[in-house]
């Protein structure tokens, strides 16, 4: 039970998250934002999911994480936060978010995962593509569809008019 | 009487030397061979010829010449050398060092300087070790109202993250550091740390240039990442695999390069962005924001930002050999290990040495390194031309390569690769 690797994951992972709400300097919040999300990459990776740990680092670490750090450093942080000090409004928050994880793990617990025993190897990520492309196309075209329509309207908004008219050397 | 020194005296300096070898040879008898000794019973020893190699006999072993091979080969075996010297750092830091000792001697050629030239006599050979040393003996200054924290472990992590690419490349059949089975997504996560660490380094200097070089920085990587990806997603059509050794494997027989030229070319591009070299080097642009993001870097740390940018230098480079050159594929020019020192030993007149334990090394191996460093050091040099042909062009019209021209290239090249499965050309059935 007591798994080291899985304790101190935890404890990062958690701790991370914490520091990531607490921090009052943005930047080190998203820092342990991004220890947060390594953190869940590492359960991945303890999951046997290596190729879904491996995304989850490229993407949200290196692009989310980024776009976070990007926004705090860019924009005046009076214009994006309001400061609002209030011991009732945090405690009512830690019961909320109390109350759902709760009721989560009693859920989880109540399912009957703890009984389940596999020494199966872990699944594939061939196997994995294999399944998209056969049983759930559907969904593997909308979602092609959705992010070539992103990407095309992404080259789109990138797109200059006043760069191709020969002007712009200021 | 000297000039430089009026108060040398030969007898004094006579007299330090001979202090020094003994302050010398008595703390190594009194701390180093104990410390030894204690690292020894800690960690495992090897069995050699089947028989345990025990910490007390270590020292005895070692200077036995008909054990000393034997020893050497269970010690090249262990994950620490492989990390520490051949596939991992000791030779990335080589070959990095080569590279920027050609890359300014070059450029110097180009524009008929002549380039270092007095350290070490020929040619300057010692510049390097000089600007090394000059490095690591200067004062280390961080800017009064900078992020203290950050600003020290940028450049480390930089060089860690740099290192974790280049335990990433395999360099011989069965020499690489980590072979994991998805090498090419361990590369785009890996490669997706650089910009995060360039931006808490120019942000935590707490300085204008720094920041804008950055913030430069953080444009340029963020957007040549997505073609980046891209481009090599036709290999990955074409190999069925994400494994970089499995990638040069299917390389036997011809090199991706010459079904996937575009890709080739569109990665070529966008490693120039990634690297920040010129005609890309914006995040650096001397003439204009001092030296961008590395401004306030200072003594060794500057040295260690250098030392990642050129390790990743290496690794960009040996990741193109490996995805499009075909890694250690090659001709066999390698001679192979003559088999009568191997039985008879060396013979020379009368006296006959045998030496167990040869050859070092297979002659795959040696072959397989020789090809794959002929091919990086020329993918090297093709990165380290255009900073002596070509300007720096614009930011807008960097971003305007990156989202427009590079992706529409990229989609070409995955529907090339696609066209080349569907045809037979290549998969099953087909060349390979």
């Amino acid at each position: 039970m007591a798994d080291p690797v899985f304790l101190g994951l935890s404890v990062i992972t958690i701790g991370s998250a914490i520091a990531a709400l607490e921090l009052r300097s943005l930047v080190y919040g998203s820092i342990a934002l991004m220890g947060t999300l390594g953190g869940i990459a590492g359960f991945f990776l303890l999951l046997d999911a290596p190729f879904v740990a491996l995304f989850q680092l490229a993407v949200y670490v290196g692009s989310i994480a980024v776009l976070i750090l990007f926004t705090v450093m860019l924009v005046r942080r009076e214009l994006i936060f309001k400061k609002i000090e209030d011991g009732r409004r945090r405690l009512a928050g830690i019961g909320l978010m109390m109350a759902v994880m709760i009721s989560l793990g009693a859920v989880f617990l109540d399912s009957g995962i703890k009984g389940i025993e596999t020494d199966e190897p872990p699944v594939d990520f061939r196997e994995i593509g294999a399944d998209f492309v056969v049983y759930y196309w559907p969904a593997l075209v909308a979602m092609a569809l959705v992010l070539a329509g992103s990407v095309t309207g992404a080259l789109v908004l990138a797109r200059r008019e006043d760069t191709e008219n020969g002007g712009g050397t200021g | 009487m000297s000039v430089i020194a009026p108060d040398f005296k030969l007898s004094e300096f006579i007299k330090s030397l001979f202090d020094n070898a003994f302050w010398g040879l008595m703390l190594m008898v009194l701390v180093g061979l104990p410390a030894i000794m204690m690292v020894l019973f800690v960690i495992e020893m090897p069995v050699i010829d089947g028989e345990l190699l025990t910490p007390f006999l270590a020292f005895t072993w070692l200077a036995d010449p008909t054990r000393t091979l034997p020893i050497v080969h269970a010690f090249m075996a262990t994950d620490m050398f492989r990390v520490m010297v051949f596939p991992g750092f000791g030779f990335a830091a080589l070959l990095a060092a080569g590279t920027i000792f050609v890359e300014r001697k070059m450029l110097a050629k180009l524009q008929l300087r002549v380039g270092p030239f007095y350290c070490g006599k020929v040619e300057g050979i010692l510049q390097l070790m000089g600007d090394g040393l000059k490095l690591i003996s200067k004062e280390i200054i961080i800017p009064a109202k900078a992020d203290k924290p950050l600003f020290w472990a940028a450049p480390v992590l930089f060089v860690a993250t740099a290192a974790a690419f280049v335990s990433l490349i395999p360099v011989a059949p069965g020499w690489v550091v980590a072979d994991i089975d998805m090498g090419l997504l361990a590369v785009f996560a890996i490669i997706g740390f650089f910009p995060i660490i360039t931006i808490l380094s120019a942000w935590s200097a707490n300085s204008k240039y720094p920041f804008i070089g950055g913030i430069r920085a953080l444009f340029q990587m963020v957007s040549f990442e997505i073609p980046l990806i891209l481009s090599l997603l036709g290999v990955v059509m074409v190999t069925g695999t994400l494994s970089l050794s499995g990638i040069v494997e299917s390389q036997s027989s011809f090199p991706w390069i010459i079904f996937l030229p575009i890709g080739a070319i569109v990665f070529f591009i966008t490693m120039l962005a990634e690297l920040e070299r010129i005609p890309f080097d914006l995040p650096e642009a001397e003439s204009e924001i001092v030296a961008g993001w590395l401004t306030e870097f200072s003594g060794m740390m500057y040295g260690l930002v250098q030392l990642g940018t050129y390790l990743k230098l290496y690794a960009f480079a040996a990741l193109f050999t490996v995805l499009f050159l075909g890694g250690w594929h090659g001709p066999m020019i390698v001679p192979p290990f003559p088999h009568e020192i191997i039985t008879e030993g060396i013979v020379m007149g009368p006296v006959s040495a045998q030496i167990p334990g040869l050859p070092l090394f297979t002659q795959e191996m040696l072959n397989g390194a020789l090809w794959f460093v002929l091919k990086t050091v020329g993918v090297i040099f093709f990165i380290l031309l255009p900073r002596g042909v070509f300007p720096r062009i614009r930011i807008d019209m960097l971003l305007g390569l990156g989202w427009t021209k590079l992706i529409g290239l990229c989609f070409v090249n995955v529907f090339i690769a696609l066209g080349l499965l569907y045809a037979g050309v290549l998969g099953p059935g087909g060349l390979q």
